[in-house]
């Protein structure tokens, strides 16, 4: 093949690949609009939101727990040689709550959700897509949106919100322990560090956050399972993209809204 | 009353349907006939805006189906439902929740009285004692009789069956064609039944019609079409597998 063939080639992938991006992105802004619109006056079905809420977040209470608790051992450990060599314990309890609340808390747990939750979303909806169940409730003269998609996407940001709330609680709780068991650094001189350096923006930071990476999951979930073509095939490479453009769309908020929020 | 009016769909290069005309009156069982890939089902669909015809109109009651969108859409779905070749009920709900979930959406009811009234409408297809199953634990047949019972929920005057008695035993299939003409002859519904099962056809058809390349080839009574000189149409009923029919 020529140079100029292969660079033709190359040319018109990367092309390709940026129109699939662009419509993929206004796949899921046009999906966003119109649940917007089904939020004045709210259409909601309320039954199926309490469910939303209860699966999603009520059962992700363990792995986000679990998740919680070593993300704020596994930080003390790292923080722990220089701890020692500076001899500066009363510095634990700040840098394990401004990095827990600000950053690692919000992004782990919202990878977890997106995992776990996310992943879930696009596989129950794609196959609902694939074996017609959703143009049944069109049939059945039931919008879609307004039934199935807004009850999800409302408790998947609420949930995550009160999750990032309970994991950062943990989180804290598993540095203090650690600090404790590692370092000889007392629960009391933490909890002391951690109260006379957090403000408040610090936590408000990191829930800011944690609502911006809901709306992404939710939005991403429900658009790549409502797009779902090819069968069974089709629902697992939705999936699979689904979190991915989670994951990339939570690192890009997550540079983007820390540059913003400082 | 639902006509069809020169309607055409292509999908990318296949042109499916050539500028189809059809009448239906009120409160016939009417079947839709053809060889697979004929557009059958692809019809129907235009019926209740599942797909907008590339040229043609539909008109239910007075009104362009085609030309419809939003609520007055649902408006049409309420008149005229669909049962689906796979029943489609919803996998995580029970056969009660399946039913009463149109119930509870349309006529106002509590959840609790909607399951209630569920459990009446099973009843009616012989599906009560299933009222807790979900989906995945009933057969074919069963769970096409739910589909059956929830799609009458929402009182419709015109059904649409797509495919009903595929992949069912004969004595389910039996089953259901006789709650078809039961609809018809007690509640005056029109049905609308695409279907290739030749015993159905003949037993509870009032009209068939017949979709071969795009075009109504023909429309007729099963005494009309059982007497047909057409090549065509006779390979089909007959089920044979040499004849002028090109695959």
């Amino acid at each position: 093949m020529s140079q100029a063939s292969e660079r033709e080639g190359l040319s018109a992938e990367t092309g390709r690949a940026i129109l699939d991006l662009a419509a993929e992105v206004g796949g899921v802004a046009m999906l966003a609009g119109r649940l917007l619109r089904r939020l004045a006056p709210p259409r909601l079905d309320g039954p199926e939101l309490a469910r939303n809420l209860h699966r999603m977040g009520v059962k992700s209470l363990p792995i986000v727990g679990v998740t919680a608790l070593f993300t704020g051992g596994i930080m003390v450990i790292q923080a722990g040689v220089l701890i020692r060599r500076f001899g500066a314990e009363g510095l634990l309890g700040w840098g394990a709550g401004f990095a827990t609340l600000r950053e690692v808390g919000p992004i782990l747990i919202a990878l977890m959700f997106s995992g776990r939750v996310g992943a879930n979303n696009t596989a129950e909806l794609g196959t609902m897509t694939v074996t017609e169940q959703i143009a049944a409730l069109e049939t059945l003269a039931i919008d879609p949106l307004s039934y199935l998609i807004l009850p999800r996407c409302i408790a998947m940001v609420v949930m995550l919100f009160m999750l990032t709330v309970y994991g950062d609680v943990l989180a804290l709780a598993g540095s203090a322990l650690m600090g404790q068991a590692l370092l000889g650094v007392s629960v009391a001189t933490f909890f002391n560090g951690f109260l006379e350096t957090i403000r408040v923006w610090d936590l408000a930071t990191g829930l800011i956050k944690s609502v911006l990476y809901g709306v992404i999951i939710a939005l991403s979930s429900c658009h790549f399972g409502l797009t779902v073509t090819g069968g069974a095939p089709g629902v697992g490479r939705a999936v699979n993209t689904s979190v991915v453009a989670s994951a990339t769309g939570i690192f890009v908020t997550d540079y983007f809204s820390t540059y913003l929020l400082g | 009353m639902i006509e069809f009016r020169g309607i055409m769909k292509a999908f990318g290069p296949k042109q499916v349907l050539k500028g189809v005309d059809l009448s239906i009156p009120d409160g016939e069982v009417f079947f839709l006939i053809g060889s697979s890939g004929a557009g059958k089902s692809v019809l129907i669909k235009h019926l209740i805006g599942l797909l907008k015809p590339d040229a043609g109109q539909i008109i239910l009651d007075g009104d362009d189906v085609s030309k419809l969108e939003g609520a007055a859409l649902y408006r049409v779905r309420k008149v005229c439902a669909m049962v689906f070749q796979h029943a489609t009920l919803f996998d995580s709900m029970t056969c009660a929740e399946n039913v009463a979930l149109p119930l509870r959406k349309h006529h106002n009811l509590s959840a609790r009285d909607a399951l209630a009234e569920a459990q009446k409408r099973l009843v009616q297809v012989q599906m009560g004692e299933f009222a807790e199953k979900y989906p995945g634990e009933l057969g074919d047949g069963m769970r096409k009789r739910v589909a059956i019972a929830r799609a009458l929920t929402v009182d419709p005057r015109y059904v649409l069956f797509d495919e009903p008695t595929t992949s069912l035993d004969p004595v389910s299939a039996r089953r259901v064609d006789k709650l078809i003409r039961h609809l018809s002859d007690t509640l005056g519904v029109t049905s609308i039944v695409v279907s290739h099962d030749l015993a159905s056809i003949f037993s509870i058809a009032d009209r068939i019609a017949m979709l071969y390349q795009g075009n109504l080839r023909m429309v007729g009574t099963p005494e009309e079409f059982r007497n047909s000189s057409d090549g065509v149409v006779s390979q089909f009923i007959h089920g044979r597998a040499e004849g002028p029919m090109e695959v």
